[in-house]
């Protein structure tokens, strides 16, 4: 029984990252249309941000990574602009396989500079609050288990929010419904595609500054993030932004208890098995596929 | 003839100048070449991004590498089964994903990649784990063995050859034209009659099959295998000598491989960051010339054109009397809409039936749901008496359907004639035969003078000519047509409706959706009236102006 609770803690905590990487994954995806496949070198790059930052706050800081997430938030999403200035928009008319080698050419020029810059050891980030554990009826959870799953809660809800509530988030769901007739609307396109990508990227650079200190980060950590997130994605029905935030939790418990019974190799073979075997039986995720091909 | 000044040059700088080290990278990049032969075909020409070739190279690699220096076996043993083990992971997933939507097959062949790496690592008493399988032999077959240097060069660049040559002549012949055919429109593809699973799981199949005899030559050269041949650096080096060297050519694969291999060792400072610079290269190259290299210099000094083959009638299917195609009960929910409610139909040889309705009655959805781009939820369909339900588009096409699309789809940077001879590819054996053929179609259609225009500039009036020479081509026996008339003069118009009557002289079934009634009513033979999925009327033309349900429908009006 305890068991089972500490696997259920790790697991969503992990889910809870993963969450955020299909997030931006998916943003992106339904307001171009475009696979991002730089999204998992984006996490990385996030995890990476913060190992290098840490560092210049002063020893004493008592929340080390809470502070870091506003700044890698800003510079992340900065750096997905950049990315959507130079990868998509000048692709946009072009086939979506141009998009995907694009921001395939992006992932590898940050896995390599990261791999220039700091090596191809694995780094450990700051913690978010500290490295104490926690004990809940002998139940012994880390408080970096804990932060990261209230930190992605809170990001996925503002973002939730925002674009549920605002005239901002309106706007940003109509480019990504039918991006034709929301310009004939009178909604900046463009603009909003550009948003799209940089909080698709800061959702990155959380993820990553998440991740970065209980499951370390290397320069190559990307491929494998960015297979969790269109796992994630395709579980949850590609296009869905619930089902990618569901379909990230799902994977990550199984991902979890798999290692648990039998070993962590066996859970990423167990895990792209069962990919398959849902790509075969139920091509439109398990959820529905919220995306449509337009005639 | 560049080719040939080519291939002397590099011989030349083989034999005479190049250094063991100069050969040495002069093999690597061979091997590249070979590996990147494979993926020109699945991603070049078929269209499908696999990020599995770096991992069947890498699987080829092993195969060779622990058969080879575990248990001594010589190339007659390890080279065979270094192609089969790609072969047989491909089969599989290809069958798996291939029919899908090309973002999965990116997403499926990536984690073929992440579980092979994963496996090789994990398991060390078969891989030697991390540090992988030292000692393997050279390229040995009876007796005779490759040393190192010049033979192995030339054993390399041998296999190169060959297999260059033998991908040429699939991107030439059938299966690349028809691959070409999926990549760009995948759904026009089918409505010919073209497999696209099948397709693309040859080529799949094929690109791994070349990646196999990579890995093997690569381990044969390095004498070492290493989890490092199956890392993404594999993949990404394959991936931009394919999208450098111009994607689908295989002279843009050799040129792609001797220069991205060549490079780090021009630019020495490089070191550890060559790969930085592959990145940037693939990005500046998909910016600025998608085409690539061979693209660049094909539009500087364009190809010379050829000759056009002279029209040969392709055979007819043969002739048959009375009912071609029998839809009973047709329904189709889209959501909560129902746009096709119970609609029975049949279509008879010399007979033309005009389809009218108001916008959204499901005129379009039935050509659909009949030519099996939609599935339908219940009712049943036959084609010359076969039952056709639900039946893939592709199977539907070749029991003799053929279709035209509101905007004719054609592909843009193929000629008229090109675009037609597509259509007979699952007919004819040889390319030469389907472009006679199509130029026959063509000449048919008053167009034989567009065969050597570009599709992309021909005005909406001579494209919807073209497509219907392309359905025209396979002789179909029921034609569907969706708006044939829209967008055309009187004069145009007059023409068309004399063509679809000789068609249906000759014994076609025609199904003609149009609004024009100016166009329609004297043309068909008999006119099928729809409203919101239902039929309101079917019988002769005449009665349909005086039919008080179909006016009503049209109208709006009560009652209907």
């Amino acid at each position: 029984m305890v068991t089972a609770v500490q696997l259920l803690v790790n697991g969503l905590a992990l889910g809870a990252a993963y969450a955020l990487v299909a997030l931006g994954f998916v943003l992106v995806l339904n307001a171009t249309s475009a696979v991002n496949f730089a999204q998992g070198d984006l996490v990385m790059a996030g995890g990476l941000l913060a190992v290098a930052l840490a560092p210049l706050l002063p020893s004493a800081v008592p929340v080390p990574g809470l502070l870091l997430l506003p700044l890698v938030l800003v510079l992340m999403a900065g750096l997905g602009l950049l990315l959507a200035l130079v990868a998509y928009l000048p692709l946009r008319r072009r086939p979506p396989v141009s998009v995907f080698i694009s921001t395939i050419a992006i992932g590898i020029i940050l896995q390599n500079g990261a791999a220039v810059l700091f090596g191809p050891e694995p780094r450990v980030g700051p913690p978010l609050l500290g490295d104490g554990v926690v004990r809940v009826g002998g139940v012994a959870v880390p408080e970096q288990s804990l932060a990261i799953m209230v930190v992605a809660a809170l990001l996925i809800g503002a973002q939730h929010l925002v674009f549920s509530r605002t005239q901002l988030g309106r706007r940003l769901r109509a480019t990504a419904q039918d991006p034709e007739m929301a310009r004939a609307c009178g909604v900046p396109v463009t603009r909003m595609i550009l948003l799209t990508f940089a909080i698709g990227a800061a959702c990155a650079g959380a993820a990553g500054l998440l991740l970065a200190n209980r499951y370390f980060m290397t320069p190559t950590a990307g491929g494998d993030l960015i297979l969790k997130a269109y796992i994630a994605v395709t579980v949850g029905g590609w296009g869905s932004v619930p089902g990618a935030v569901l379909g990230a939790l799902l994977i990550a418990l199984f991902e979890v208890g798999v290692s648990w019974l039998l070993s962590q190799p066996v859970a990423q073979g167990a895990l792209y098995g069962v990919l398959l075997v849902i790509l075969v039986l139920r091509p439109q995720g398990l959820f529905g596929e919220a995306v449509r091909r337009r005639a | 003839m560049a080719l040939a000044l080519a291939a002397g040059g590099l011989l030349a700088y083989a034999l005479l100048w190049a250094s063991p080290y100069g050969l040495r990278v002069l093999t690597v990049a061979g091997v590249y070449a070979l590996a990147s032969f494979g993926f020109q075909i699945i991603f070049g020409l078929g269209g499908a991004l696999s990020l599995a070739q770096g991992a069947f190279f890498g699987l080829g690699a092993y195969v060779t590498g622990i058969l080879g220096s575990r248990y001594g076996f010589d190339a007659s043993v390890t080279f065979p089964l270094s192609l089969l083990a790609p072969l047989l992971v491909a089969l599989p997933v290809g069958l798996a994903v291939l029919r899908l939507d090309s973002h999965y097959f990116a997403l499926a062949t990536l984690g073929v990649a992440q579980v092979l790496h994963l496996l090789v690592v994990n398991l060390p008493d078969l891989t030697g784990g991390a540090n992988g399988v030292p000692g393997v032999p050279p390229f040995a077959l009876f007796g005779w063995s490759a040393p190192r240097g010049l033979p192995t060069t030339a054993l390399v660049w041998g296999m190169v050859a060959v297999g260059g040559l033998i991908g040429w002549r699939v991107a030439r012949g059938r299966l690349g034209r028809s691959l070409a055919l999926v990549r760009d429109d995948p759904m026009a593809a089918a409505c010919l009659g073209l497999d696209v699973g099948r397709l693309r799981l040859t080529a799949f199949v094929l690109s791994a099959l070349y990646a196999g005899a990579a890995g093997a030559l690569a381990v044969h050269t390095q004498r070492v295998v290493s989890p490092e041949v199956l890392e993404f650096p594999v993949m990404v080096t394959i991936l931009t000598i394919a999208v450098v060297g111009g994607r689908g050519r295989m002279v843009g694969a050799l040129l792609g491989a001797l220069l991205l291999i060549h490079l780090p060792e021009w630019f020495r400072g490089l070191e550890r960051s060559y790969l930085i610079v592959y990145g940037a290269a693939l990005l500046l190259v998909i910016l600025l010339a998608p085409m690539g290299l061979t693209g660049l210099w094909a539009r500087l000094f364009p190809p010379p054109g050829r000759p056009l083959p002279d029209p040969v009638e392709p055979p007819a299917r043969p002739a048959r009397n009375g009912e071609r195609l029998r839809a009973e009960g047709v329904t189709k929910d889209f959501g909560g809409v129902r746009a096709l409610d119970g609609v029975s139909l049949r279509l008879e040889a010399g007979v033309i039936v005009g389809l009218i309705g108001p916008n959204g009655s499901g005129k379009t959805t039935l050509i659909n749901a009949l030519s099996g781009l939609e599935r339908v939820d219940s009712g049943r369909l036959w084609i010359d008496g076969r039952t056709m339900t639900n039946a893939r588009p592709d199977r539907i096409a070749r029991a003799g359907l053929a279709r035209s699309f509101q905007a004719a789809i054609l592909p843009d940077d193929a000629t008229a004639l090109e675009a037609v001879a597509a259509a007979r590819l699952p007919l004819d054996r040889r390319v030469e035969w389907a472009e006679a053929h199509a130029r026959w179609a063509l000449e048919r259609l008053g167009v034989g003078a567009l065969a050597d225009r570009l599709c992309h500039g021909l005005p909406a009036a001579l494209r919807r000519r073209v497509e219907l020479a392309r359905a025209l081509a396979r002789r179909p026996s029921v034609l569907l047509l969706d708006e044939p008339a829209a967008g055309l003069t009187d004069a145009e118009k007059a023409e068309l409706a004399a063509l679809l009557r000789a068609l249906a002289a000759d014994g076609m079934a025609l199904l003609v959706v149009e609004h024009d009634m100016e166009f329609l009513l004297p043309l068909a033979d008999r006119v099928l009236c729809l409203d919101r999925g239902r039929r309101l009327y079917d019988g002769a033309p005449d009665g349909v102006r005086r039919d008080a349900g179909v006016i009503a429908a049209y109208l709006g009006g009560v009652g209907a």
